[in-house]
């Protein structure tokens, strides 16, 4: 049965698109029909990242009002033919969007995809409001940093209170993506660990990914760092989609780089 | 004796302390959507007999506490 997932923050800047655009993808290369929608109406990210932006020619905005069909809108990937994009609307704002709309529109990409990823829009207003009201399971990304833990904590709270499903007594899946994790530091008990984090907001952990000078020269060209074998947070991120679809895959904590025989020793059991 | 090994708390410790007090605060703001307005009624009320310092509300499992600092 096919799946709405919203990608929420709270905060932004915490990586949201980028794990949107890998995460789909992985779920692409893992033989899935997937498709990433850009829910940040009015400021359209999505596209740079899969680098996809010379390809958009229509938008969700005019999927929803009718003006042009799903199938003319969405946007197949150059890395995956499973991977389809359906961009945000550049030039309309958040107040455009209406819960029937989207509701239908949503459920014709249920029709045609196993995965429907949401890219939410950061904050708490009225856009991110629309982006979990049909959502079947979240992925909540957080960085190992305060601001970003607690806000990620009210996302939380109004996926929990304001979702269709949440309302009708249903459980919301939730899943925790720790981005940005600097093992060295966190080894120095500059930052949260992984233990901490779940600690505070005790929702399920699908992932961590590691701090990756990578991410940047990727999303400099347009190609998700999935696509890199060697990037650390590539190989995170293939494992959250493997996850995501059922499969097995553990959860692995990325080691600080001088952290001797106990910590491999830790990291080989993990 | 090992005290001078110990230095002071770790940032990452006294972020998790700031956060779940953070975080709890949040919460029951979020979970009790007219805590403002019965603050102020409530201290309208005591105010008539005695004057009031602080007044702390929150939701304990299905019921809500309410400790009224007097001055």
């Amino acid at each position: 049965m096919s799946k709405i997932i919203a990608v929420i923050s709270g905060k932004g800047g915490v990586g949201k698109t980028t794990t949107t655009a890998n995460v789909g993808l992985g779920i692409a290369l893992n033989r899935k029909q997937c498709v990433v929608v850009d829910f940040d109406i009015g400021q359209r990210n999505l596209d740079m990242i899969l680098g996809l932006e010379n390809r958009v020619v229509y938008d969700m905005v005019q999927v929803m009002d009718g003006e042009v069909t799903l199938d003319q809108a969405l946007i197949k990937s150059k890395a995956s033919r499973n991977l389809f994009f359906l961009p945000a609307s550049q030039t309309k704002d958040k107040s455009v969007l209406d819960s029937e709309k989207i509701g239908k529109m949503l459920q014709e990409l249920k029709e045609k995809f196993e995965y429907v990823l949401l890219d939410a829009p950061a904050g708490i207003e009225s856009g991110f409001e629309h982006t979990i009201e049909f959502a079947d399971a979240a992925l909540v990304v957080v960085n190992p940093e305060v601001s970003s833990i607690r806000d990620s904590d009210r996302a939380i709270g109004i996926l929990d209170s304001k979702s269709k499903k949440a309302i009708a007594g249903e459980d919301v899946e939730k899943f925790l993506i720790i981005n940005r994790f600097d093992a060295d530091m966190v080894e120095k008990g500059e930052m949260l660990n992984s233990e901490d984090i779940l600690d505070i907001l005790s929702i399920e952990l699908i992932g961590i990914v590691p701090e990756d000078r990578g991410v940047i020269d990727a999303s400099n060209q347009g190609q998700p760092i999935i696509l890199n074998p060697k990037a650390e947070a590539g190989k995170a991120y293939t494992r959250i989609a493997k996850r995501l679809t059922g499969e097995k895959s553990p959860i692995v904590e990325p080691r600080a780089k001088n952290s001797g025989i106990f910590g491999k020793l830790k990291g080989m059991f993990s | 004796m090992f005290s001078w090994f110990k230095r002071k708390d770790k940032s990452a410790k006294i972020a998790k302390d700031r956060l779940k007090i953070a975080i709890t605060s949040d919460r029951t703001g979020t979970e009790i959507p007219f805590l403002e307005d019965l603050k102020e009624d409530i201290i309208k009320i005591i105010r008539k007999y005695k004057d009031v310092s602080n007044i702390d509300i929150r939701k304990v499992n299905d019921s809500i506490s309410i400790e009224v600092e007097l001055r």
